[in-house]
């Protein structure tokens, strides 16, 4: 637990919180102001916007801890301001609220916009208004009122009560508008809290942390090798990718590679077999990350090959258990010899990846970043593969996958793999 | 959802998050958490500390000089919307954060938190890239500078080592003749974008830069040859850079990324 002090509604407020407690639940669950809305619970609806020090921002996703020595203000401190009393009118007569679930952030958001902004027309005011979801009104009523406040002009925008800057907003005395003004990083700032939470010597328990993987670095004087990448069409909930290269071996050699399970196992990066395989089944793990995303897939796959047609399959499926997410794929490669322009045996090596995810990490999937990192993986397959045929007795570098994690699943023989995804903005 | 516990810790100085940073592997650093925040409700990463960098008064300061200007890392995108930083590119910069996410948003996501965070479908990540931006790192054991576009190397993938913070941008001055153009395709005000356009030209520099941003990857920058006219760019001009910058995409995103580019030439380029 740690203590905060900050200032609610005017109120100066000290309490004991968790640090995972979110601004938005301290102010229902703590001080039992429930006018603060919990909505989507992570960014997107707007229904649990407040003001902190004057500037309106997310309750749901700003947490308790960070606000300490912050004025927030929520919609129960409003009650005596002049323009908000103008808004909720407006808000009433243009019919700008059904059943009220987004009204208090609404109305919030309204106001600094209003504050903040005059002569917008009715375009402009429902991209202002954007991140303020409403599920009753259509919005037409919503941007009726606003544009009538608007309109009202300074004139409507009474003096407002208790000596608040009007044009600021900031009820603030004690703070020092000034420091408030000139801090360019998100509120509170610096002298808010002269005393820093001190650092924890040993944060909650994490025994399960990967460790950090390490950089791909393909360890060959010889420049990557290059990889071409098409998109193919989704066939059913699967996404496809199509990857070409080019590797400077004999196709024979190659083969001899990649039909060797644990060999190619240790050329994919993130991949661990649980066990040579058995008959053609296969298990094993496979890790990725993405940005702060982190995921391990653990699944069991079969193998097909096809010797005469130099081709092998590799299908499967796996689990994220911390996250509930699902991944299935499938792996097909083929080789094909290539004469170089030297007269020598090169192999193509052409991969069509098909992979699909399913839970969490799916339903805030960003398609594209997904593809993006399956992209990743075989890029860095290829490049560990080269390294192998170069020099069998070589220790491979484990490729990382990025800042987040997500993750795959995992495989077999090649690449198999897949995904996660991510986020938001901002 | 509410994210699982974690530790917290607000370093007074960036030494001081540094050698958190190394101290501890499963931390993680928090700016404005406008996009870590979300990320921890949905519990997709549960770090083991949150390193709170949003006080530390040298991370929030700016400063210019006749070369250009430099702005700190949380600084947020609302400082920049409102012009109450320096803006070398003579009101583009403001321009562009006005665009970002929403405004209870940019009021604490911070410019430095975006590009540490490297998602492609970020605004300060595709804008910059096209303004030649220097990016300063502070480390446990030193600092250094690096090009914006040495610094990202893939989605959510940057150069920061483990016990490094992102701790200011340098954005180099453009002359007043300068013309910058920005568009972002997403189908509701707000969102990720699907694609991004940026082109920046300065006569008097020689500069002429068009970006496609928001490609799953890394920002795709195209210095345009001299004998580019200063003009919009045709549907057939756009999609010939698009070929140029070797970039991936089914037909229909190709589409977009062309028109992203094209609308951004039009901006630029208005009479």
């Amino acid at each position: 637990m740690t203590r905060i002090a900050l200032t609610v509604n005017d109120t100066p407020v000290t309490a004991e919180v968790t640090p995972r407690t979110q601004l938005a639940e301290f102010l229902r669950e703590h001080l039992l102001l429930t006018g603060t809305h919990i909505g989507c619970e992570h960014g997107i609806c707007g229904a649990c916007t407040v003001e902190i020090d004057g500037e309106i921002a997310r309750s749901c996703i700003t947490y308790a801890v960070t606000c300490d020595g912050a004025h927030i203000r929520t919609i129960e401190g409003f009650d005596a301001d002049a323009l908000m009393a103008d808004l909720r009118r407006a808000f009433a007569e243009a019919h700008a609220l059904q059943c009220g679930y987004c009204t208090p952030g609404m109305l919030i958001a309204a106001r600094d916009l209003v504050r903040r902004k005059s002569g917008l027309n009715r375009s402009e005011i429902r991209t202002e208004m954007s991140g303020n979801l409403c599920r009753c009104t259509g919005y037409v009523g919503i941007v009726d009122a606003i544009e009538r406040v608007m309109a009202g002009g300074p004139s409507l925008q009474s003096a407002p009560p208790q000596g608040l800057d009007r044009n600021h907003g900031k009820p603030r005395a004690q703070a020092g508008g000034d420091r408030v003004r000139s801090w360019l990083g998100p509120a509170p700032g610096p002298v808010a809290s002269p005393t820093p939470a001190p650092p924890r010597a040993s944060p909650v328990g994490r025994a399960d942390v990967a460790p950090a993987p390490r950089r791909a670095a393909p360890g060959r004087a010889r420049g990557p090798i290059e990889v071409t990448v098409d998109v193919l069409e989704d066939v059913g909930a699967e996404s496809r990718i199509r990857q070409s290269f080019v590797l400077p071996h004999p196709r024979d050699a190659v083969w001899r590679l990649m039909s060797d399970v644990p060999a190619l196992a240790r050329c994919m990066p993130g991949l661990a077999l649980d066990g040579p395989p058995s008959g053609d089944k296969v298990s094993g793990r496979l890790e990725a990350s993405l940005g702060p995303i982190r995921a391990s897939f653990a699944g069991e796959g079969t193998l097909r090959r096809f010797p005469s047609d130099f081709r092998q399959v590799v299908a499967g499926s796996g689990g994220d258990p911390r996250s509930g997410s699902r991944a299935s794929g499938s792996v097909d490669y083929r080789l094909s010899a290539v004469t170089d322009e030297a007269g020598g045996e090169t192999t193509r090596v052409e991969v069509i990846i098909g992979y699909a995810l399913t839970g969490p990490l799916a339903q805030f999937g960003r398609a594209g970043l997904v593809r993006d990192l399956v992209r990743r993986i075989g890029e860095a397959l290829a490049q560990n593969l080269d390294a192998q045929l170069c020099d069998p007795g070589a220790a491979l570098p484990q490729a990382q996958l990025g800042g987040l994690s997500l993750l795959l699943k995992a495989l077999a023989d090649q690449a198999r793999a897949f995904l996660s995804r991510l986020l938001r903005p901002r | 959802m509410k994210p699982v516990a974690f530790a917290y810790a607000r370093p007074a100085s960036v030494g001081e998050a540094a050698q958190m940073l190394a101290a501890e592997p499963g931390a993680k650093v928090l700016a404005g958490g406008q996009t870590l925040g979300p990320i921890l409700n949905l519990r997709l990463a549960q770090p083991a500390l949150l390193i709170d960098i949003a006080r530390i008064p040298e991370l929030a300061a700016v400063g210019e000089d006749a070369d250009g200007a430099t702005i700190g890392a949380t600084v947020t995108h609302a400082a920049i919307e409102d012009g109450r930083v320096p803006d070398p590119t003579g009101g583009f910069l403001a321009r562009v954060a006005r665009g970002i996410a929403y405004r209870a948003v940019r009021t604490r996501g911070t410019i430095g938190g975006s590009l540490a965070h490297a998602d492609p479908a970020a605004d300060w990540l595709s804008c910059l890239s096209a303004l030649g931006t220097q990016v300063y790192i502070t480390g446990a054991t030193g600092t250094r500078t690096l090009e914006l576009d040495t610094f990202v190397r893939g989605t959510m993938e940057t150069a920061l080592a483990k016990d490094e913070l992102l701790t200011a941008v340098r954005i180099p001055r453009f002359s007043p003749r300068a013309r910058f153009g920005f568009h972002k395709i997403c189908r509701k005000a707000g969102e990720f974008a699907e694609a991004i356009g940026v082109v920046a030209y300065d006569p008097e520099s020689a500069i002429y830069r068009a970006v496609a941003g928001a490609t799953n990857g890394r920002p795709l920058v195209l210095a345009l040859r001299a004998g580019v006219a200063a003009k919009p760019f045709t549907v057939a001009e756009a999609e010939h850079m698009l070929q140029s910058m070797r970039y991936a995409g089914d037909a229909y995103e190709r589409q977009l990324h062309a028109a992203a580019l094209r609308r951004a030439s039009e901006l630029a380029f208005a009479p």
